[in-house]
């Protein structure tokens, strides 16, 4: 560094270029040599000046100028914008302002955005409709990325081409459906009933009945997939109501096909009232065995703001039996409230029915809400039962009391 | 990303957005933390400069986050600029640069442009209450009392709750002030106080304390002080109000706490209509109690008794000549188990009559009918807040009366390591703001105290025309 520092004042000195020199020129070049020689905190002095070069307003010169044309045509009529529109204009900029906005918004939704109470619930609708959307795209997306595999699968197949012949018949997803209705429509004759109580519209937003449905939908969709399916009782179910909207959107002409019994009387009707085991979380009983005679209801209800003991009240007011699942029997409770989707409870009661086996149906909880299993009941139970014994037969009080002690250690 | 200390050049942004992870939302992140870091405006300008020259425009979010970091610094010029760009730029704007706007322009002396701002953001949504604040505090920092009065009465209007900076700033601002009708403004809003059973805060009451003060004329003087736990003001000697409902309130709230709280939307959820019926005639052929007594509640005090002996020493403690006691259980109470001994139980029912609800049902909402049965002289015992069956309440108001009531009427029962209970007893008098014309007591709480919402302060603001 320092030798060409030397050789610049030289090469200056030296009267090589002595016009040059005379004429600026060593202005020039000294600076040069001294950014090259030296120090880097004079570099950054220098490249802190330019803001004097900077027009730091030159943004508000772009929007404006971007916007003279625009401006002539829309400011003549700076129209007053009503109802619908207002709100899409609205939505339009709380989207630019960052917020969570859907794209597009139908009349029907807008009008539902309207309704809203508050601030706060506008803007949890919209980050619903936002999310909604999101999902949509998504699904979208990946089912093209599926097809374009498929068809380059199916174009490497046709290259190929050798017809496997296969021993056994192609089961077609038709066929696998009729099997099942089959089934179905045995257990309908046959079948133990399940009976989903429609009665809680009222209890319910119009959202809630919605999840409501969709859980009954794929109950349904579960049951007819089982090995023994139960019989389906929609019971209190009236026509035109939420509830039949909703299904009639999920399963359109299907609707009149299903296997499974609607009716508009209550299961107290149907069924004989000392069958009937109402099942709900709140519910001060713990269901112990399935019964296979016993008709057990199930509440068709979404409860996202805690309401306790709207199932228990209505069974109490029938005077019908209740149950609870022996959840914190066989499960350390983690998080979450006891109540289950209805689903989860269809897959549950299914399994209880095949196999008898809590373990395994309760399998189905989710596993966030619970730690782990509480560890062998069936073993702890024997050990008290061989303690009794053992009291039976007359063994000494402390013999007796050390084997407790080994049997259940202090915590 | 730590925003840079000078503006820089388009280049120079340009070689720090490449380095940045995400490029597409650089700007965004980088404006974040000039806010956050308080940058100085001209580094967010050339930054701005920058996206003009890169993409000819800049968006609106990156607009509304350089009219934060303004309002931020109070440079009134440019949200000024700002705003003309926005409003030729954009049809509408949206409340959240409304409120940026208002909260920037009310502290300038273009505060008028803030009010005209209010109105543009009242035809889109109810504008938010630090905007209303912004807006008064301008107003009456302006000597403009009546325009604040306007807001602040538009505000309560609309439902917007005003915060305790506003009401202190209205004492604040007419500190010295004449004028009936100010007054009675100001008196207007210590009514607000008292009907919504808010305290102020030590700072807000030394303001509402020198505003009487100053009043010309008057000769108002103001003390600090605790009062007596019977409810004597030891400066003035007044008598405060008493925690006894009126008639009217007594009877509204009994009705309210049957319809709501025991029947809801469904009798069967709580009791059942045989049981609430049953429970009806008990109660009728018994009357007057004094005390009732949630007896679960109250076996539970001394987690290493059992049960029954603590729901035994409670009823010695509390029984006295002539006070009729009422105890509700539930029927597992009757069963003879290790917890609850017959042979006590027995001994108990001589002493107070006892009424078992079923198992699953609610024996809270037995308690409350029960005690407001009786009568404005009857109390209740137990540890329980309550809380569940004032939120079943439906409106403020009864809520609130709700809260005195159980105030006035609630005796909490703790255990102590040596005697046998301590008991904190029912508030004789209404802790509220509360006048008689020539003296006002005031409640109010330390800036740095921790209060709950079922507890009341203690110390008192005392001011009594001389």
């Amino acid at each position: 560094m320092q030798s060409a520092n030397m050789l610049l004042k030289k090469i200056v000195r030296s009267s090589v270029l002595p016009v040059a020199a005379q004429h600026g020129m060593k202005r020039d070049l000294f600076p040069l040599s001294r950014t090259l020689s030296l120090s880097l905190c004079l570099k950054q002095d220098d490249s802190c000046k330019p803001s004097e070069k900077l027009d730091l307003d030159a943004w508000k010169k772009v929007m404006k100028s971007g916007m003279k044309e625009e401006v002539s045509e829309t400011i003549p009529e700076p129209q007053e914008l009503s109802g619908l529109a207002a709100a899409r204009e609205t939505l339009e900029m709380w989207r630019l302002a960052g917020k969570s906005v859907p794209e597009n918004v139908s009349e029907e939704q807008l009008k539902t955005f309207m309704e809203c109470p508050s601030k706060s619930a506008k803007k949890k609708y919209l980050k619903y409709l936002y999310l909604k959307e999101l999902y949509k795209k998504n699904d979208k997306r990946k089912m093209e990325e599926k097809r374009e595999r498929r068809l380059e699968a199916q174009e490497q197949a046709s290259k190929t081409d050798d017809t496997k012949k296969s021993p056994f018949l192609c089961l077609w997803t038709s066929t696998m459906d009729k099997a099942y209705n089959w089934r179905a429509a045995q257990s309908m004759i046959f079948g133990q009933p399940l009976v989903f109580d429609m009665s809680y519209e009222k209890e319910m937003s119009v959202r809630e009945v919605a999840n409501t449905v969709k859980q009954l939908v794929q109950s349904e969709g579960c049951n007819r997939r089982a090995v023994d399916p139960f019989h389906i009782h929609f019971c209190n179910f009236k026509d035109d109501s939420l509830y039949h909207r909703e299904f009639l959107k999920h399963y359109k002409e299907a609707w009149g096909k299903l296997l499974i019994t609607v009716t508009e009387q209550c299961y107290t009707e149907v069924f004989p009232k000392d069958k009937l085991i109402y099942l709900t979380a709140d519910s001060p009983k713990v269901m112990k065995t399935f019964d296979h005679d016993k008709i057990y209801i199930v509440g068709s209800m979404v409860d996202r703001s805690i309401k306790t003991g709207v199932s228990l009240a209505r069974a109490k007011r029938l005077g019908l039996e209740t149950a609870a699942l022996p959840l914190d029997k066989y499960l350390l409770w983690n998080t979450g409230a006891k109540n289950l989707t209805l689903d989860q409870m269809m897959h549950i009661l299914l399994t209880l029915k095949d196999t008898a086996d809590w373990k395994k149906a309760l399998e189905f909880v989710p596993k966030r809400k619970y730690c782990g299993f509480v560890t062998k009941p069936v073993n702890e139970l024997k050990k008290t039962l061989d303690l009794v014994n053992t009291l039976k037969l007359g063994m000494r009080r402390e013999e007796v009391q050390k084997q407790f002690a080994k049997n259940y250690p202090k915590k | 990303v730590q925003p840079p200390e000078k503006p820089l050049e388009s280049e120079e942004w340009n070689r720090l957005r490449e380095s940045f992870r995400l490029p597409e939302i650089f700007e965004e992140v980088m404006l974040n933390s000039m806010i956050r870091c308080n940058s100085p405006i001209d580094v967010a300008k050339s930054l701005l400069t920058h996206m003009a020259q890169r993409n000819g425009d800049v968006a609106y979010s990156v607009l509304v986050k350089y009219l934060t970091l303004c309002v931020q610094q109070g440079q009134i010029s440019e949200i000024r600029d700002v705003y003309d760009i926005m409003k030729v730029r954009f049809k509408i704007l949206e409340i959240g640069a409304y409120n940026l706007f208002i909260k920037g322009l009310s502290n300038s002396d273009q505060w008028r442009m803030g009010l005209t701002l209010l109105e543009e953001a009242k035809k889109i949504m109810i504008p938010s209450r630090t905007s209303y604040e912004s807006c008064i505090k301008a107003a009456s920092c302006h000597q403009d009392m009546k325009l604040a009065f306007e807001l602040y009465h538009e505000m309560l209007a609309k439902d917007v709750v005003p915060t305790l900076d506003v009401l202190k700033s209205f004492f604040d601002f007419s500190r010295g002030m004449k004028g009936a009708e100010l007054q009675k403004e100001l008196f207007g809003i210590l009514l607000y106080l008292r009907d919504n059973q808010i305290y102020p805060h030590k700072t807000f009451m030394q303001s509402i304390k020198l505003w009487f003060e100053s009043i010309p004329g008057r000769n108002w003087r103001g003390h600090l002080t605790n009062i007596k736990d019977s409810g004597q003001c030891p400066v003035c000697n007044h008598q405060l109000e008493d925690s006894n409902l009126t008639e009217e309130e007594y009877n509204n709230l009994s009705e309210r706490i049957i319809r709501d709280v025991i029947h809801g939307t469904d009798t069967f959820r709580k009791t059942s209509p045989q049981e609430f019926e049953a429970f009806q005639t008990f109660v009728e052929n018994r009357l007057p109690f004094d005390i009732v007594i949630d007896g679960l509640n109250v076996s539970h005090i001394k987690p290493k008794k059992m049960h029954c002996e603590n729901l035994l020493d409670a009823i010695n403690c509390l029984v006295k000549d002539n006070v009729r006691l009422l105890v509700l259980g539930r029927k597992h109470m009757l069963i003879n188990s290790s917890n609850w001994k017959r042979e006590i139980m027995k001994e108990m029912k001589t002493k107070a009559d006892f009424f078992f609800a079923e198992n699953i049902s609610e024996d809270d909402t037995f308690l409350l009918y029960a005690t407001l049965r009786s009568g404005k002289h009857c109390k209740f015992v137990t540890r329980d807040f309550l809380r569940d069956h004032k939120a079943c309440l439906s409106d403020s108001l009864t809520r609130h009366l709700f809260r005195k009531w159980q105030r006035g009427h609630q005796i909490v029962l703790k255990a102590m390591f040596f005697s046998v209970f301590s008991q904190q007893p029912a508030f004789q008098y209404d802790c509220v703001v509360q006048t008689t014309g020539d003296t006002w007591h005031i409640p109010y709480k330390d800036v740095f105290e921790e209060k709950y919402s079922y507890q009341v302060p203690r110390k008192w603001l005392c001011i009594q025309q001389k």
